[in-house]
């Protein structure tokens, strides 16, 4: 059973859907990036699988369950980033994540030694009682990145995970995402950053204006796109093409 | 370059507009009614007071010591901002045109405080000293000499010492000023003169000292940047100051409210909403204010039904405020994604709007204690907000 299907999506804010009969699905202990233009539908197609917008037509399904069928049950599969940090400002870093463990029903020694090792990795243990005020934009994405790993759920949703963090911090994210999917956690993770995604996604969804353009390997990409030894960038700048000489048309 | 006339003005211009947003709404609030309700019982003791003074009160001291004390807090108002430590630098010798103006302007805003304060006395000086009104508006006129006096003063120390230990600085112009008033107030109106000439002489000391020295930018922008917060913070009791808008405190001596939530999945809101309500200003002085109106209302007014209605009328328009600031909120939230039931939330501000409202109820019977049947004001506050908390969206 896959851990997120997505089957025949069609939704949006108005009459007008932004994504259309989205069809893909992510295996346990997978790494999928979601790939495409600004405009194309990748934050909608995130509001749909966390919940925040409901389909028009079509399921999504996490871990076997729609939302309506067990909220628990699926709010409970996944932990969301958000690309702009949402933090509370009358919350420091450590009731941020007291908060988020309680929500999901994690023991306090657990959240004691998650917490610890997240600290450590980045480099946060000194700012415990800071409010989110004193935090840089990096400080703020890591708070979310760490209340997200703390969860330690089945399915990880990163919206545009590297903006804004440091060297080190991409470097602390990318190893927490492959220990997670060591220990069989699935991750749908959006982005920009091409490179880092050719280099640590499994497969590869590419979005164009609502619809999945194309989906798989990188080898299945570069025979979609008839460009043998392409790299990413390639596609993708190859795709933007298609689109212009389907305005001009 | 605009000159510095022309700077001078323009902040000017800007700082009184702002005042004035601000005192709008400050005295078409609420709290200017009780104000005003205060200031009226005040006067009456105080007339009352006059009628029964002894001959022997130690009126002069008292007024010496306490017009002197207000004398010497003189803060000066620069309008200085930060980036005049270096936009401003090319024109440090021509810094005294912009300061005269400041100093006026600092003189003409606080005169007025020590001025009524004076007035105020009068009637109290009549009561219990044979000074004649001649003299007693001769003392006046020394007042404000003297405020005059305390501002170059106040100004000249800060500017030579960057405002260090200017407490010792107002400590010993509170002691000239208070010896001169009070030498006036015993008619000894050469040794008032004496100790003008000393306050003066303590001003020409620190301005020679000042003489020379780069402009303490930084202990002034500070200055402006203090008087500003606290007006705003002033301000904010009243009305919504957008500069303190969702601004946050974490007001630890409230940290023993927290332990009423243990640790556990079901009070994940509960976690939330209690520290959202202590911390963020918004919600915690809405409380205070509307609490502390009922209660001054409670403690000066002696008609029961007035207690009654204005007790049931702040009751619900702390419940209904309170509970729709908790409640409505159009921007995501992490917690919209809490694997917990979607009612928890409003569960959470349910109990805390409760907690908020039995406390107002218990302020309110302590400051009507000493009528009869104050616990009918306590009734009603817990019974309005009990059916407003059900009733209201």
């Amino acid at each position: 059973m896959s851990v997120l299907e997505v089957q025949h999506v069609t939704g949006g804010y108005t009459r007008k859907p932004v994504i259309k009969d989205l069809s893909f699905s992510i295996e346990k202990g997978e790494l999928v990036g979601l790939i495409g233009l600004n405009g194309a539908g990748k934050s909608t197609t995130i509001k749909h699988i966390i919940g925040t917008m409901l389909p028009k037509e079509g399921d999504i399904r996490l871990n076997g369950v729609t939302l309506k069928e067990d909220t628990d049950k699926y709010r409970t599969a996944f932990s969301y980033i958000p690309e702009t940090p949402v933090l509370y400002d009358e919350l420091t870093l450590s009731e941020h994540l007291e908060l988020t463990a309680m929500a999901y029903g994690i023991d306090k020694a657990t959240l004691d030694a998650r917490s610890a090792v997240l600290l450590k990795e980045f480099r946060m243990e000194k700012r415990l009682n800071w409010f989110p005020s004193h935090f840089s934009k990096g400080m703020r994405q890591k708070v979310m990145i760490m209340c997200a790993f703390l969860v330690n759920p089945s399915l990880y949703i990163i919206d545009e995970p590297f903006v804004g963090l440091d060297p080190l911090g991409i470097q602390s994210l990318l190893d927490q995402m492959d220990e997670k999917k060591k220990e069989g956690a699935s991750i749908l993770m959006s982005t920009h950053i091409l490179s880092t995604a050719e280099k640590h996604c499994d497969r590869i969804i590419l979005l164009h204006e609502g619809r999945v353009r194309a989906q798989g390997t990188m080898a299945d990409l570069r025979q979609t796109f008839a460009m043998p030894n392409a790299t990413l960038d390639d596609l993708y700048i190859a795709m933007t093409k298609e689109r212009d000489h389907e305005e001009l048309a | 370059m605009k000159n510095l006339r022309d700077v001078w003005s323009s902040r000017f211009m800007h700082y009184i507009g702002e005042v004035q947003k601000y005192m709008q709404f400050i005295f078409t609030g609420h709290i200017a009614i009780v104000l005003v309700f205060l200031i009226g019982a005040g006067g009456y003791q105080y007339s009352e007071w006059l009628k029964v003074v002894q001959a022997d009160f130690p009126a002069e001291i008292i007024i010496a010591v306490f017009v002197g004390v207000l004398l010497a807090f003189s803060r000066p108002t620069t309008l200085l901002r930060e980036p005049d430590q270096v936009y401003l630098l090319p024109l440090e010798s021509k810094m005294s045109l912009y300061f005269g103006k400041a100093l006026a302007w600092t003189f003409w805003s606080q005169v007025w405080i020590v001025a009524i304060a004076f007035i105020v006395s009068i009637p109290l000086l009549k009561a219990v000293t044979d000074l004649t009104t001649i003299e007693i508006w001769s003392i006046f006129i020394l007042v404000i000499v003297l405020k005059y006096i305390s501002v170059q003063g106040e100004f000249s120390y800060r500017y030579s010492e960057r405002g260090q230990m200017v407490w010792v600085d107002r400590l010993v112009r509170a002691i000239i000023f208070a010896a001169a008033v009070y030498m006036g107030l015993q008619a000894q109106f050469m040794l008032a003169v004496v100790a003008i000439v000393i306050s003066v002489i303590y001003m020409i000391v620190f301005r020679k000292k000042s003489v020379g020295e780069p402009v303490p930018y930084e202990h002034f922008v500070k200055l402006e940047q203090n008087r500003m917060m606290s007006f705003y913070r002033f301000a904010n009791y009243f009305t919504d100051v957008p500069h303190l808008h969702g601004s946050i405190r974490r007001r630890s001596w409230m940290d023993w409210l927290y332990k009423f939530v243990p640790y556990g999945k079901n009070n994940a809101q509960k976690y939330l909403v209690y520290r959202t309500f202590v911390r963020t200003d918004d919600h915690f002085y809405l409380w205070v204010r509307l609490t502390a109106i009922s209660a001054v209302i409670a403690a000066f007014v002696d008609i029961p039904i007035v207690t009654w209605i204005v007790a049931g009328a702040l009751s619900f328009a702390t419940t209904i405020q309170l509970k729709q600031a908790l409640l409505t909120s159009g921007e995501f939230r992490m917690d919209m994604l809490f694997p917990v039931p979607d009612n928890a939330r409003q569960i959470a501000v349910k109990q805390i709007v409760r907690i908020a409202m039995v406390t107002q109820a218990i302020i309110v019977g302590l400051c009507a204690i000493t009528q009869p049947m104050f616990y009918i004001a306590v009734a009603i506050v817990l019974v309005i907000s009990e059916l407003t908390a059900r009733v209201a969206k």
